[in-house]
C-alpha cells in the first residue's frame, strides 16, 4: 500500500500542534501561493480536483464553493463542521488535536476563495480537550499575525447528534434549537443569520492546502476517477489495532483492515462491517471480501461510504443486540421535529427491545420493515432514511438471528 | 403578483398563482389534505409530514406546504401510495398519544380525531403498549393549560410566540419522542394574545383554563359576531348553549378569520369580555328602585318627554349597532332633543398596542362620527335620556336604557346586549361588519329599537 498521507502527514510528529513545530514541517507554506491567486481561481482548482465533502455525504466541495457569491452586500461566512457525532467516526478530532494548523491554513485559503472574513468552527461539546488544543493553535495563529484577513471563532455545540447536519448546525450557531431546515428548491448556499455561508467538514477544509499547493492533478493522482484523493478512514470495534489511518479511495477494504488494523481482534472470524459510521447499511463479511473503499463501490451494494469510520463485528456478535444498540442511539438523538423520525425511532427501538426480550412475533419484524418504509424519504433531513437503511440491512442480512429468538 | 397558471389536481384543473404554496390552493379549493403544522398565519414548518401529495415527476411524495406551484404541475392527493403514507404517519402520531378523547376538551374539534376518521380507520399494528409519559396538566399562564402527552409537536404555539407576538415564551425541549412543548426556564406564557395558542393547537394539548370542562363542543351553537372590546372590530364566533331548564349562556368567544381586520387572532381581553355580558345585568324596569310594569314605565317616560319638551338631551353609547344609533337619531329629531355621544370616556391609551388593540374602546364610534353626533360632555337640558352610555352626566331628571345595573335611582329600562340582537358595526378602519343574534334569553330584554317602537305607540 502506497503512502498517501496528505492530511495526516504531521500526525506522527511530536508536538505538531504547536505552531513552531508545525511551521518547521511546512505549515502555512501554501498561504503565499493561495493569496497570489484570485478567489475564483482557487474555487476552480477545488472543482477540478473533484474534492468530495468528507463529512459523510461526499458531495462535490467545489460545486458548493461555487454557490457562494463573489459579489454581495452581505458578508459571507465559513462554518467548519467539527460536530463529528456519527458513532464510529473520530477522524476530525485527530486533525484538530494533532495538526490544528493544517485546519487553520485550510480555513484561511477557503475564506480567501469565498471572500469570507469570518470562519466559525462548530465543535461538539464533548470535544472540550480537543477544543482547547484548537483554541491554543488559533491564539498562536493570531499572535503570529496570520489571522489579519479573517477571524476564526470556535462555537461549542451542546451535544446533539443532529447538529452535524449542516442546516441544524447553523440553527444551533444562531442560538436556536438544532433542527434541520426545509431544503431550498434551487441550488443556493446555506444561510447563517441570512448571510451566505459555506459549511464544510474539518477534513475537507484540511485537504485544501495540499490541493492548492500541489494542484488538482496531484490530488487526483490518488484515489479513483470518481472518488479522487484520500480519506482518513478509521476502524473500531472488533479490530486488533483500532485507529485512524489515511488511505486513498479505492483501497480494498480487507487489505486496509489487515494492513492497518492487523485483522479481526483475537484472530476471530469477521461477521459484519458497518462501513462508515452507524448510519450506513451493515455489510456481511462476504460482501466485504472484494469491496473497495470508495463512494461508488459502497453505493452499488446498497450501503454508503459515509465518513469512512468502519465498525467491525466478529463472529460472536449478536446482531439483534447490535441493532438495538444503534436504535437506542437514534431514539435518543432524533431531533423530534418530523413525525416519522420522532415516533419511528422510538417505536422501532421498542420493537427490537421486545424481540430481544424474546417476546417478539413475526408481525414485529414485518412492522419494522413497515416503519423503515415510513421513515424513508418522508422527512426534512436524512436522519430517518439512515435509520431506515440500518434496520432494513440488519434484518435482511441477519434475519435468521432475529427469527431465532422470536 | 406572479402569473396565474393552470395546474391539475386529481384530474381537475385549477388556476393558481405561480410560486404560491400548493397547500394554500388545496385549502382554498377544499381539497382534503391532512395537516397539523401548517397554518396560513405561521407559514410552513414541514414537521408533521401529513400533507404528503404525489407530484408528477417526483419519485417520492412531497409535502404540499413546502411545494410551490409551477407550470405543468400534476398533483395527486388520493392515490394508494399517498393514502398509505397518510395512514402510516397518522399511526405514528398516535403511538404516544394518550387517546383520552372522552376526557379531552378538544374532542369534537380535534384534527387528530378528524384525520383518524378520514385516514386512520384500519387495524392498528401497534404491538407495544408502553407510551412515553409527560406532564398532563401544566399551567403555562394566561389561562392556557398544556397536556404534553396529547401534543403532536406541530410547533404552531411556539411559532406563534416567536413570529406573531415576538415574546418567545414557548419552546420545545427534549429530543425524539421525549420532545415536548414547555415555557422557557423561569418564564410564564404572558402576553396579551396568549390564548390564541389554544385555537392554533390542532389537538387537545393546549386548552383554555377558562373554557375547559365547561361544555362539550358539539353541544355549542355558534353565531358570527364582532368583539366590542375596542374599535378594532375583531371578528368573532360566539359559542353558546342553552341547557334544559337553564338560560342561554355564552361559553367562549373565538376569533373568526377576517384578513382585512384581525386575521386569525384576537386579544385575550376581548376573548374574555363575554363574561361581562352575563353578570350584573339590568333585568327589570325600575323607577326610584321600585319595579314598574312596562305600561307604567312607558307612561312615565311619555310624561317626562312632554314635561321637558325642548329641554331634553339624549346620550348615545358609541358601542351600539348602527341601526340602533340611527333609530335614536331619528327619535331625537322627532322629539327635538339634543343628541350627544361623549367619546373621551372610551379612550384608553394603556390598552393600545401595535397589533389588534385600539385605544378607542368604542366599537362603533365611526358611526357616531359619520352621523355628526356631537362629542359634547355637558348639557344644559333638565332631562337626560341615556342609551347605555357609561358617562355620568347629571341633570334634573334622567331616563336610562341600560344593559347593566347602575346606582341610578331614575327610570331605568333594561335593554338587550349586543349578543342578544343583530346589527352592524363600523370598525375604526371603516370596515363594516355584521353581528348575528347569538343569545336567546328566557326573559329577553327588548332591544333599543323595540323600546323606541313601544314608547312611540
Amino acid at each position: 500500500m502506497r503512502d498517501c498521507r496528505l492530511v495526516s502527514r504531521k500526525f506522527d510528529i511530536k508536538n505538531s500542534f504547536k505552531i513552531d513545530i508545525a511551521k518547521e514541517h511546512g505549515a502555512y507554506k501554501t498561504l503565499d501561493k493561495a493569496y497570489a491567486l484570485k478567489p475564483l481561481e482557487i474555487v476552480e482548482i477545488i472543482k477540478e480536483s473533484n474534492l468530495r465533502g468528507k463529512g459523510g455525504g461526499g458531495a462535490s466541495a467545489g460545486d458548493k464553493w461555487a454557490l457562494m457569491p463573489q459579489e454581495s452586500d452581505k458578508p459571507s461566512f465559513l462554518a467548519v463542521n467539527c460536530d463529528e457525532s456519527e458513532p464510529g467516526t473520530f477522524k476530525d478530532r485527530q486533525i484538530i488535536s494533532k495538526d490544528p494548523h493544517l485546519l487553520i491554513e485550510g480555513i484561511l485559503i477557503t475564506c480567501h476563495a469565498i471572500k469570507a472574513k469570518h470562519a466559525y468552527i462548530y465543535i461538539r461539546g464533548e470535544y472540550k480537550q480537543y477544543q482547547d488544543i484548537l483554541q491554543t493553535a488559533i491564539d498562536e495563529a493570531y499572535s503570529d499575525g496570520l489571522l489579519r484577513e479573517c477571524d476564526i471563532t470556535i462555537h461549542r455545540g451542546a451535544g446533539a447528534y443532529i447538529c452535524g447536519e449542516k442546516s441544524a448546525l447553523l440553527e444551533s450557531m444562531e442560538g436556536k434549537r438544532g433542527h434541520p431546515r426545509l431544503k431550498p428548491k434551487q441550488k443556493e448556499p446555506e444561510w447563517f443569520f441570512d448571510n451566505p455561508t459555506l459549511v464544510n467538514n474539518v477534513e475537507t477544509i484540511a485537504s485544501v492546502p495540499f490541493i492548492v499547493q500541489n494542484g488538482a492533478q496531484a490530488y487526483r493522482d490518488f484515489g479513483t476517477e470518481q472518488s479522487p484523493g484520500t480519506l482518513l478512514f478509521a476502524m473500531s470495534g472488533h479490530v486488533q489495532n483500532p485507529g485512524v489511518y489515511e488511505a486513498e479511495f479505492g483501497t480494498s477494504m480487507m487489505e486496509y483492515i489487515n494492513h492497518f488494523g492487523d485483522g479481526v481482534k483475537n484472530g476471530k472470524k469477521l461477521k459484519a462491517v458497518i462501513p462508515g459510521g452507524v448510519s450506513c447499511g451493515v455489510l456481511t463479511a462476504d460482501e466485504c471480501e472484494n469491496l473497495t473503499l470508495d463512494y461508488e463501490a459502497l453505493r452499488s451494494i446498497g450501503s454508503s461510504l459515509g465518513t469512512g469510520g468502519m465498525i467491525l463485528m466478529d463472529e460472536d456478535t449478536d446482531m439483534v443486540e447490535a441493532l438495538k444498540n444503534i436504535l437506542e442511539f437514534y431514539h435518543e438523538e432524533s431531533c423530534g421535529q418530523c413525525t416519522p423520525c420522532r415516533e419511528g425511532t422510538g417505536w422501532s427501538d421498542k420493537i427490537v427491545a421486545k424481540i430481544l426480550a424474546k417476546k417478539g412475533t413475526k408481525e414485529d419484524i414485518d412492522k419494522l420493515f413497515d416503519l423503515a418504509d415510513v421513515m424513508n424519504g418522508k422527512t426534512i433531513c436524512v436522519f430517518a432514511p439512515s435509520v431506515s437503511v440500518v434496520i432494513v440491512s440488519f434484518i435482511t442480512k441477519f434475519r435468521d438471528e432475529f427469527e431465532a429468538i422470536l | 403578483m406572479s402569473e396565474m397558471i393552470e395546474i391539475i389536481v386529481d384530474g381537475e384543473s385549477y388556476t393558481a398563482e405561480e410560486g404560491s404554496r400548493l397547500i394554500d390552493l388545496l385549502i382554498q379549493e377544499k381539497i382534503k389534505v391532512p395537516y397539523f403544522c401548517y397554518h396560513e398565519s405561521l407559514g410552513a414548518d414541514g414537521n408533521c409530514r401529513m400533507c404528503m401529495v404525489g407530484i408528477k415527476g417526483q419519485k417520492r411524495p412531497q409535502i404540499a406546504c413546502d411545494t410551490f406551484i409551477t407550470k405543468d404541475m400534476f398533483v395527486d392527493t388520493k392515490n394508494d401510495t399517498i393514502q398509505k403514507v397518510q395512514t402510516d404517519i397518522l399511526e405514528l402520531e398516535l403511538i404516544n398519544h394518550p387517546v383520552d378523547c372522552p376526557v379531552c376538551d378538544q374532542a369534537g374539534e380535534c384534527s387528530l380525531q378528524d384525520f383518524y376518521m378520514d385516514y386512520g380507520l384500519h387495524n392498528s399494528k401497534i404491538t407495544i403498549s408502553e407510551k412515553v409519559k409527560h406532564n398532563k396538566a401544566l399551567d403555562l399562564g394566561s389561562n392556557v393549560m398544556l397536556d404534553q402527552e396529547r401534543c403532536v409537536l406541530c410547533a404552531r404555539c411556539t411559532r406563534f410566540t416567536d413570529k406573531i407576538t415576538h415574546t418567545h415564551e414557548l419552546g420545545i425541549i427534549g429530543r425524539g419522542d421525549d420532545a415536548k412543548v414547555s415555557t422557557m426556564p423561569g418564564r410564564k406564557l404572558d402576553n396579551a394574545y396568549a390564548m390564541n395558542v389554544v385555537d392554533l393547537c390542532p389537538v387537545g394539548a393546549l386548552t383554555s383554563k377558562d373554557f375547559r370542562f365547561s361544555q362539550r363542543v358539539w353541544f355549542l351553537k355558534t353565531a358570527e359576531s364582532i368583539c366590542h372590546g375596542c374599535s378594532k372590530g375583531c371578528n368573532i364566533y360566539i359559542d353558546h348553549n342553552k341547557l334544559k331548564y337553564k338560560d342561554d349562556v355564552i361559553y367562549r368567544f373565538r376569533p373568526r378569520r377576517n384578513d382585512d381586520v384581525n386575521g386569525f387572532f384576537m386579544c385575550d381581553d376581548g376573548r374574555l369580555s363575554y363574561k361581562e355580558l352575563q353578570v350584573n345585568r339590568q333585568e327589570n324596569i325600575l323607577y326610584k328602585n321600585e319595579e314598574l310594569t312596562e305600561d307604567e314605565a312607558i307612561k312615565e317616560f311619555k310624561n317626562k318627554i312632554d314635561k321637558y319638551a325642548n329641554n331634553t338631551t339624549i346620550i348615545v353609547d358609541a358601542n351600539l349597532y348602527t341601526e340602533e344609533i340611527e333609530a335614536i337619531l331619528e327619535f331625537a329629531i322627532e322629539i327635538d332633543a339634543q343628541l350627544i355621544s361623549p367619546l373621551k370616556i372610551y379612550e384608553d391609551e394603556d390598552f393600545k398596542d401595535d397589533m389588534l388593540k385600539s385605544s378607542q374602546r368604542a366599537a362603533n364610534y365611526q358611526t357616531i362620527k359619520r352621523l355628526n353626533i356631537a362629542n359634547s360632555t355637558s348639557t344644559k337640558s333638565d332631562l337626560i335620556i341615556n342609551f347605555n352610555h357609561p358617562s355620568e352626566i347629571n341633570a334634573n331628571e334622567k331616563i336610562s336604557f341600560l344593559t347593566h345595573k347602575s346606582d341610578s335611582l331614575e327610570l331605568i329600562f333594561p335593554i338587550a346586549a349586543f349578543s342578544e340582537s343583530s346589527g352592524t358595526l363600523v370598525s375604526e378602519d371603516g370596515i363594516t361588519g355584521k353581528c348575528q343574534k347569538a343569545i336567546d334569553k328566557n326573559n329577553p330584554a327588548p332591544t333599543i329599537i323595540e323600546w323606541l317602537k313601544k314608547v312611540r305607540a
